[in-house]
């Protein structure tokens, strides 16, 4: 099941399978981890939501959080 | 052994404490060099690793090495020699963060392409071990095929083997390569290659290959024309279909990478451990909780400014007080003695006197910077900044424009939206800046101390500042909806882990701060204040020619030779209706000198054009000496302060009361006390005067810095109408409020 990331909620874990947007945004994201295949947790949900992306914590907005598509895991 | 001095290069992702281990290898041997062109500042130091002299440059941090912008591809360039100011580094020092190194080796498996030696530093190794991440440091290595040397920076712990790591890199050249990309690939950057000819670096090469809508192919199309665009575009789909589409590509390969280097050389406890920057943030980005403490952090910050700094200011007005005593008891009178004691110690004495204020706000800089507080600041500020059309990104140069406003403006180079840098360049200037912070110090403290509780001179400067904090929000959701008109920017931002804050950093930012206040007061300020002096002393004669130095002089000396006589009419308890007379007389003779400075001051040059304002300043509650000393303070706001000195404190010719070179408060309340407007109102007018400077634009280094952003001088001229404007409005209504509330609470 894909899911927008804004509609996880706090603690939940799941593995990016799409990120879409401009060029230049999507490789900005992937610097920073978010990326196809990567896993991360919700800390906080909400905008801006509180990520943690392999052990580091990211900010993003709600905005751009639904340009994300995840799957749940566990 | 080396006996050339070899260029290392500092990379690393932010917040991967490169700037910590800048300072802990160059120590004090620092200074900043600035690229022509583009808004970029690289710091750069010096330092011996055994024979062999070292210049270091800290290159900005960065997650990538795919340049988007011009300011971007400065450090890509300079890694590969292409900047005509830095030679090529023998050596690429690469940070990364020993607890995150997934993230952090991606950009040093780019920095392997680049051909350069590259030694790994593997900083804050004790948070990883705190951590439970064991790291094999020889492993890695090995895997990574470079130098991989565990340091905390933090602690200086380390740093010897890394600069002997360093050393023997340079010596031994590079022999280890990034991971292997698909053949395919090759291929295509091989047949490009072909294109470009041999002046563009293997290396940007691939970088056009990869970075789709990046600076190098905006730069290498525009040098080739649009042939080469659409051969570009041939190959990516070639590859795409082939399996291997860009910008996927990079990051499969080295992510794969990395992986596998890490997987061997690093053991992780299986469940990750709840640290203890998960266990502040709980509360720290709390929407409530969190909002909380920040305002308790600021309203803590402003408060202890007032508190702290108060005996030290006393010790600083007393050496004043003195140094202006020996000068004037060194000259005779006449305009020198003038000029030195009422223009030059008393006018930038009177601003050095902040001095201490100064030095402990960016002391609470450094320290919210150091400790990653300012980072959820931003996250708690996001919401509120969204509303405004701006992100988050744009509070932290907002934040530090409290400390002053030209780094904050330099700060905003983290913005990659033109328009939103832009908007948060023009509304940084009304945060309130230190150079504030003296105005409101001397009106907060004659009118809003004495008679009121002891938070309430906190809590005012706290309302000051939080002018600016709503201000300019309100003015950036202008801009965006007209002249910067633009979508709501993408926001994307780490939050680092917490540290605690290295006290050197922190004497080191205030030490920086203060030295630059007391150039500041040497420079602009003194030159501001000479030429207020000058404008002040002439002309120096009565309307009948006679110096109003000899009438002062002369009516001193009466006043002296009578002062017993009027003590001991002032003691009688009960007096005759001759003595009463005597009394008075005596009493106007003893006010006489201040009566004839005061005549003097008015008929000055600048009197005359300060009253020739006053119907402009009067519905702002103020009368003519405040309106000049306002209108002088415009190249710098410190110069109120001093022209104030002249204004009110000149009366107080005597240097050797202390009572009265101390009190520069005390003096403007009594003489507003003598007013029937400025007596009655005295708060409101204060409140007037501290809106005015909070919200004007009365700095000519922010100008010139805004000039320097925005490249053009139409920006800093439409900041400084708009700030003037919106001052002088503030202030009026003010004061028309302040003074209604007066009456009505009477």
């Amino acid at each position: 099941m894909l899911l927008p990331l804004d509609m996880l909620r706090a603690g939940e874990v799941a593995e990016v399978e799409e990120v879409s947007g401009h060029d230049s945004w999507v490789g900005r994201l992937a610097d920073l981890g978010i990326r196809r295949g990567c896993r991360l947790r919700v800390v906080q949900p909400g905008s801006p939501c509180l990520l943690d992306v392999g052990g580091c914590k990211l900010c993003l907005r709600g905005g751009e959080c639904s340009q994300i598509l995840v799957r749940p895991v566990g | 052994m080396l006996t050339k001095t070899l260029t290392v290069a500092l990379v690393g992702n932010p917040n991967a404490g490169k700037s910590t281990l800048f300072n802990a290898l160059s120590g004090l041997r620092q200074r900043v060099g600035n690229y022509p062109g583009v808004t970029v500042e690289m710091k750069k130091g010096r330092f011996a690793a055994g024979g062999t002299a070292v210049e270091l440059i800290d290159l900005p941090g960065t997650y990538s090495l795919a340049a988007r912008s011009p300011d971007e591809m400065v450090a890509v360039d300079l890694l590969l020699g292409r900047r005509p100011e830095e030679p090529r580094p023998d050596v690429v020092l690469a940070v990364v963060d020993a607890t995150n190194l997934d993230r952090h080796l991606y950009l040093t498996s780019q920095l392997l392409d680049l051909g350069t030696p590259v030694v790994v530093a593997l900083n804050m190794i004790d948070a990883a071990e705190a951590q439970g991440i064991k790291i094999n440091a020889a492993e890695l290595s090995a895997r990574l095929g470079v130098a991989v040397v565990p340091v905390q920076a933090n602690a200086g712990v380390g740093i010897t083997d890394l600069t002997r790591a360093v050393v023997a890199a340079a010596e031994g050249g590079s022999a280890a390569t990034g991971p292997a990309f698909p053949g395919a690939f090759e291929a295509e950057v091989a047949a490009l290659q072909e294109e470009l000819g041999p002046d563009v670096p293997g290396f940007l090469t691939r970088r056009l290959v990869l970075d789709v809508g990046g600076y190098v192919e905006q730069w290498l199309v525009g040098r080739h024309g649009e042939g080469l665009r659409l051969k570009l575009n041939t190959a990516r789909r070639r590859l795409a279909d082939a399996g291997h589409s860009v910008p996927g590509v990079e990051a499969r390969a080295r992510f794969g990478w990395v992986k596998a280097a890490v997987g061997a050389a690093v053991a992780r406890p299986a469940e990750r451990r709840v640290t203890a920057t998960d266990r502040i943030d709980a509360v720290l980005t709390h929407r409530v909780w969190g909002t909380l403490v920040f305002l308790a952090v600021m309203f803590l910050m402003f408060q202890s400014i007032y508190l702290w700094a108060g005996p030290l200011m006393d010790g600083i007005e007393g050496a004043v007080g003195r140094v202006g005593e020996a000068v004037a008891g060194a000259l005779g009178p006449g305009p020198l003695r003038s000029l030195l004691v009422d223009g030059v110690v008393k006018g930038v004495g009177s601003v050095l006197v902040f001095l201490p204020q100064i030095m402990i706000l960016f002391g609470f800089v450094a320290v919210l910077e150091g400790c990653g507080y300012m980072a959820r600041a931003a996250f708690l500020m996001d919401r509120l900044m969204s509303r405004c059309g701006l992100s988050g990104k744009s509070f932290i140069p907002m934040l530090s424009s409290v400390a002053c406003a030209v780094p904050g403006i330099m700060a905003t180079r983290v913005i990659e939206n033109r328009r939103d840098r832009f908007a948060t360049i023009l509304v940084a200037p009304l945060m309130s800046c230190s150079a504030r912070l003296p105005v409101y110090l001397l009106l907060v403290g004659a009118f809003l101390t004495e008679g009121y509780a002891w938070w309430v001179p906190g809590l005012v400067l706290f309302g000051l500042y939080l002018i600016g904090f709503v201000t300019a929000p309100l003015v950036a959701l202008l801009l965006k909806r007209t002249l910067l008109r633009g979508a709501t920017p993408v926001f994307v931002m780490e939050l680092p882990a917490y540290h605690r804050p290295r006290v050197r950093a922190v004497v080191r930012r205030m030490v920086e701060a203060g030295g630059a206040f007391v150039v500041r007061a040497g420079t602009i300020i003194l030159a501001a204040m000479v030429l207020v002096w000058a404008l002040l002393y002439f002309p120096r004669t009565d309307p009948t020619g006679v110096p109003y130095e000899e009438r002062i002089a002369a009516a001193e000396a009466a006043a002296e030779a009578n002062a017993d006589r009027l003590a001991e009419l002032k003691g009688k308890d009960e007096a005759t209706d001759a003595e009463k007379e005597e009394r008075e007389t005596l009493e106007a003779a003893a006010a006489e000198p201040d009566r004839l400075n005061g005549e003097w001051k008015r008929d000055s040059l600048l009197g005359r054009f300060g009253r020739w304002l006053e119907p402009a300043v009067r519905p702002l509650g103020w009368d003519w000496k405040v309106g000049t000393a306002a209108l002088a303070s415009f190249p710098a706001r410190e110069v109120f302060v001093g022209t104030a000195g002249m204004l009110y404190g000149a009366g107080d010719v005597d240097p050797g009361d202390d009572e009265q070179t101390a009190g520069l408060g005390a003096a403007v309340k009594a003489d507003w006390a003598a007013d029937p407007v400025r007596g009655k109102y005295g708060v409101a007018v204060a409140a007037s005067v501290m809106v005015f400077f909070a919200l004007c634009m009365q700095c000519a280094s922010t100008l010139a810095v805004i000039r320097r952003e925005t490249r053009s001088w139409a920006w800093p001229a439409f900041t400084f109408a708009y700030m003037t404007a919106l001052a002088y409005l503030g202030a009026l209504v003010t004061y028309q409020v302040g003074a209604a509330v007066t009456d009505w609470g009477a």
